[in-house]
């Protein structure tokens, strides 16, 4: 956003220079030119390019290149910067059209005082995009990926007890938002609940979230938005470096720690390397009047991954693998209604035990690995192909208070599989256009591992998606206009047992898709964007299928095989205004999806042996979703600033005219941060969330009041060496050790968040 | 180089989708569901010892906890006001063809029956029961107790409400109560929530 930004300030003072003095000599000449990298070859982008004798400025777009035009006969000086390069002064002469290339080279030490805000966008779209970048991630460092996200205006979470959650963009999670777990579409068991995204937050250096519909770019489930967890680049040169984190929190006496270390070899100049683990544990979450019960985790990850880059050619292979163990509330195990009424009316858990770290049933099993391989070629006329295989494993394994021997045997056992491959073209950049054609495959098949003693709650399936996408940019002076559509094909072949009975069925869903964007400069101050995106989602094997009970919930739920594809049509814009002392960002937007999915509550009960359950369907209907967001930085003093945070959300039933569930209530955060440099950077919020006033007509209990919170946190330099560094900080969480419910808990309706929290985090880096 | 890396890639892909399709699905037999349930009462004197003849009584699903089954409950209509029964209780699992009631009482410390209902509990209530069991530390189980019925009983019918509660903790105050309402107090969840109608 940022680099638009000031590219389009650029072009906006290149357009408004007619040189008049000049105007006798001819002024036709086209000067272009591609920075690259000295050592790897690698374009540069976002480069300025700076002729100082007419004030002309460009900056290289992502294939390194730059352009002028109408420039007049003459000499000038030509200044190129970009951070993480030595700027370099080139002379030009001009007599006739000029077409080179600039070579720079990189500096990897920390320039003295100059702190590095340069951003590149994960992905260039002009929809609303977000970000945690390396500075941040580390002040948030230690949580999972729900937990860290959270930090971003628009974004909360849909959690499940103290250590689950999943990420929402603007009131859509699960099947409706896609996670790029470093540039792959990450496929898990996403469908439930209490499934949290597989994705390990310490590996990556920046994690960007586009709030808008991105269907066309990365096919169905970025209906809702996408969130982009990425690594850092690979090192191309000789060298080696590192980092290592240590993260301690007193509630749970949680711990984590992660270490990486990555360089390149003298000898093979492009090649580089990085190997990363992490860990984490924690025991007993504590609200603030008792302990959870089997509420530990354990947390084992690693990934490799070596490159090599060079003129032409670039080619990286990833893997990574995920383990976690998670204790799940024991109480929330209700045995029927009459159990969750008794739990629920009693407001918190019957349990009262210590703390432990040990975990006992019912626990979940997560294992997730990825191997990724990934090329690009530049081609002569200067297009790129890019080229992505990844392969994902995924096993997911739920284990119940069962009799005997049973508790050592999972209740579900999945294992999922998941194939894709994608290919795309960035066409060579021409005078004002800019894009790329694509197609991408998706293969998957999942299977219940046999030997649960528990009728699977889906079927086993095959799956197959295939796409293909045109997306075009163009820019002109202070406009920018991009627009892409895309077609997918799917076919998903299911096959179960049901009472007794094999019942083999087949599904094929087909969809077009398209939007268009746009992102206009004003002037300096001010940005507006808009983007306006169709999307659509096939309905999930698990809303087609489900048929029975769902433990975790007490609840009978039942799927629909005839449910068909959701349509959806999301629009947001975005006004950002930016000047030397207030920065603010307003988002709204207005998300229309027919033949919404949803559970919707029978009224009736199913009567068992072992009590009555309420019982569920899945339905369709009409929704609705409107909403803002608002993010505002102010400098009050050049050492102290001001910020407010906050979100709004509307989201209604169309066709009842009644409220949806689980819908994000509003919230606002507002904060002061002191930075000096003989303390470090010292900062204090207040986060007010709401009630949530417009509920469901049929929950099993009302809404929980709002609730405030202050969050204190205290960082600094610790030590700082030429070569090395480390970084400390010291946080609260919950200082008043507030007792709150949230409304977005699965668990609320008997358990309340967790208490205060000191948070320790260390961070040294080699 | 780069025709190499895209064989590579094809070779890669190729073997990765040979190696994953779905498999036949294998029908679960589960293993957690109690389909069958029976209250074996016989009378007894005040020694406890066997003097009548056993009446039993029922409750079946026969497809557990899955959907489309049927759930029979007979009434139990032979007791008699001022009588005193042995009660056994046997569960078992008609899907997996199992004895749930030798694997409650191995977990002995792990389940409980509580019998609540308007038979037991209230103002108009007419049966009394006392375990007859234990398990490893001493606590009652309830696969095995007495029943006494009230002299006046007769008048009024009542639901004899039979729960099993697994994993509850047992030395929680009240527990040791075969008619405590708030059995939900001490933890753990219902295996077995059945309602029989007592009938004179």
């Amino acid at each position: 956003m940022i680099k638009m930004f000031i590219r389009v300030i650029l072009v906006l003072i290149f357009a408004a220079n007619c040189l008049p003095a000049l105007s006798q000599v001819k002024c036709a000449f086209d000067v272009k030119g591609k920075v690259i990298d000295q050592e790897s070859q690698e374009p540069v982008e976002g480069a300025y390019i700076w002729i100082k004798e007419l004030e002309k400025g460009a900056v290289t777009n992502h294939n390194g290149n730059f352009h002028f035009r109408d420039i007049c006969e003459g000499h000038y000086e030509l200044n190129v910067e970009i951070l993480g390069y030595a700027s370099k002064n080139i002379q030009l002469n001009v007599h006739e059209n000029v077409n080179m290339t600039i070579r720079l080279e990189s500096k990897d030490y920390l320039i003295d005082g100059v702190e590095i805000v340069g951003h590149k966008d994960a992905v260039n779209t002009l929809n609303s995009i977000t970000h945690l970048g390396k500075d941040l991630l580390d002040e948030n460092r230690g949580g999972n990926l729900g937990e860290t996200l959270k930090a971003l205006p628009g974004v909360t979470t849909f959690t499940t007890g103290a250590n689950i959650s999943k990420p929402v963009i603007h009131g859509m999670h699960s099947n409706r938002i896609m996670i790029l777990n470093n540039e792959v579409r990450q496929e898990g068991q996403q469908w439930g609940g209490e499934h949290a995204p597989e994705v390990d937050p310490f590996m990556a250096e920046d994690i960007s979230v586009i709030k808008g519909a991105e269907t066309v770019r990365f096919g169905s489930e970025a209906m809702g938005g996408v969130i982009l967890v990425t690594p850092p680049k690979l090192p191309v040169a000789a060298g080696t470096s590192g980092t290592a984190t240590l993260v301690g929190g007193s509630n749970g006496w949680n711990g984590a720690a992660a270490f990486s270390f990555e360089g390149g070899l003298k000898d093979l100049e492009g090649f580089g390397y990085r190997i990363q683990a992490s860990s984490r544990i924690g025991g007993n979450i504590k609200s603030p009047a008792y302990y959870q019960d089997n509420t530990g985790m354990k947390e084992l990850n690693f990934s490799g991954a070596v490159g090599y880059n060079s003129k032409k050619l670039g080619m990286e292979l990833f893997y990574s693998r995920f383990a976690t163990t998670i204790g799940i509330l024991s109480d929330s195990h209700t045995g029927n209604s009459s159990d969750l009424e008794e739990l629920i009316a009693n407001g918190r858990p019957f349990s009262n035990p210590d703390f432990t770290y040990h975990i006992e049933n019912p626990r979940q099993e997560v294992t997730h690995q990825l191997l990724k391989a990934k090329g690009h070629y530049h081609l002569n006329n200067d297009g790129v192909i890019n080229l992505t295989y990844a392969f994902q494993q995924n096993n997911r394994q739920e284990f119940d208070i069962r009799r005997g021997e049973l508790n050592d045997r999972a209740a579900l056992d999945l294992e999922l599989f998941t194939n894709t491959l994608d290919i795309n073209y960035e066409h060579p950049s021409s005078k004002n256009w800019n894009g790329s054609i694509g197609i991408s495959a998706l293969q998957q098949a999942n299977n219940n591992i046999p030997g649960t003693g528990v009728t699977p709650l889906i079927p086993n399936y095959d799956m197959v998606n295939l796409g293909a996408f045109m997306i075009e940019k163009y820019t002109k002076g202070p406009l920018e206009l991009e627009g892409g559509a895309r077609f997918d094909y799917r076919y998903v072949d299911a096959a179960r047992y049901n009472q007794g009975e094999l019942d083999e069925q087949d599904f094929t869903f087909q969809n077009f898709t398209a939007f268009l964007g746009a992102g206009y400069s004003l002037n300096k101050n001010w940005l507006l964007t808009t983007n306006l995106g169709s999307a659509w989602r096939p309905p999930n094997i698990n809303e087609q299928f489900s048929q029975g009970l769902h433990h975790g919930a007490a609840a009978v739920e039942i799927g629909d095989p005839n449910l068909v594809s959701e349509q959806a049509l999301k629009w947001v814009n975005t006004v950002n205004y930016s000047s030397e002392k207030l920065n603010a960002e307003l988002t709204g937007y207005y998300h229309k999806i027919n033949n919404y999915i949803y559970l919707n509550p029978t009224g009736e009960e199913y009567v068992s042996l072992r009590g009555t359950f309420n019982v569920f369907e899945y339905l369709q209907t009409d929704a609705g979703f409107w909403g803002i967001d608002l993010t505002t930085d102010y400098t009050i003093l050049p050492s102290l600033e001001w910020f407010i945070k906050g979100s709004l959300i509307r989201a209604k039933n169309l066709t009842d005219q009644n409220y949806l569930p689980f819908i994000p209530t509003d919230r606002l955060e507002t904060g002061l941060v002191y930075q000096a440099d003989k303390i470090g950077k010292l900062e204090l919020s207040h986060l007010s969330v709401a009630k949530q006033r417009r509920e469901p007509d049929v929950d099993l209990a009302p809404a929980p009041p709002g609730y405030n919170l202050w969050t204190a946190r205290i960082s600094r330099d610790l030590l700082v060496k030429e070569k090395s560094s480390l970084k400390g900080s010291l946080g609260i969480t919950n200082i008043f050790n507030t007792e709150y419910k949230d409304y977005m808990n699965r668990f609320r309706y008997f358990t309340h968040e967790m208490g205060r929290n000191f948070t320790l985090r260390l961070k040294y880096e080699f | 180089m780069k025709k190499l890396s895209v064989l590579t890639l094809i070779a890669m892909v190729s073997v990765a989708l040979l190696s994953c399709s779905k498999d036949d699905p294998v029908p679960e037999l589960d293993q957690e569901v109690i389909t069958n349930v029976s209250l074996t009462f016989t009378e007894v004197d005040e020694n406890d010892d066997i003097i009548g003849s056993a009446m039993e009584y029922n409750a079946s699903s026969d497809e557990g906890l899955g959907l489309g089954g049927d759930v029979v409950i007979d009434d139990i209509d032979g007791l008699v006001s001022g009588k005193r029964y042995l009660l056994k209780i046997t569960a078992f699992n008609g899907i997996a063809n199992e004895d749930v009631t030798e694997e409650i009482e191995e977990e002995g410390d792990h389940h409980q029956f509580f019998f609540v209902g308007s038979a037991f509990i209230g103002n108009t209530s007419f049966l009394e029961y006392a375990y007859a069991d234990e398990d490893e530390d001493g606590n009652p189980i309830g696969l095995m107790g007495y029943v006494t019925v009230n002299e006046n009983a007769g008048s009024e019918n009542g639901i004899f409400n039979l729960v099993l509660r697994h994993d509850l903790d047992k030395n929680h105050e009240g527990a040791d109560n075969p008619s405590w309402e708030n059995f939900v107090q001490a933890g753990g969840e219902s295996d077995l929530d059945i309602d029989f109608d007592v009938i004179f």
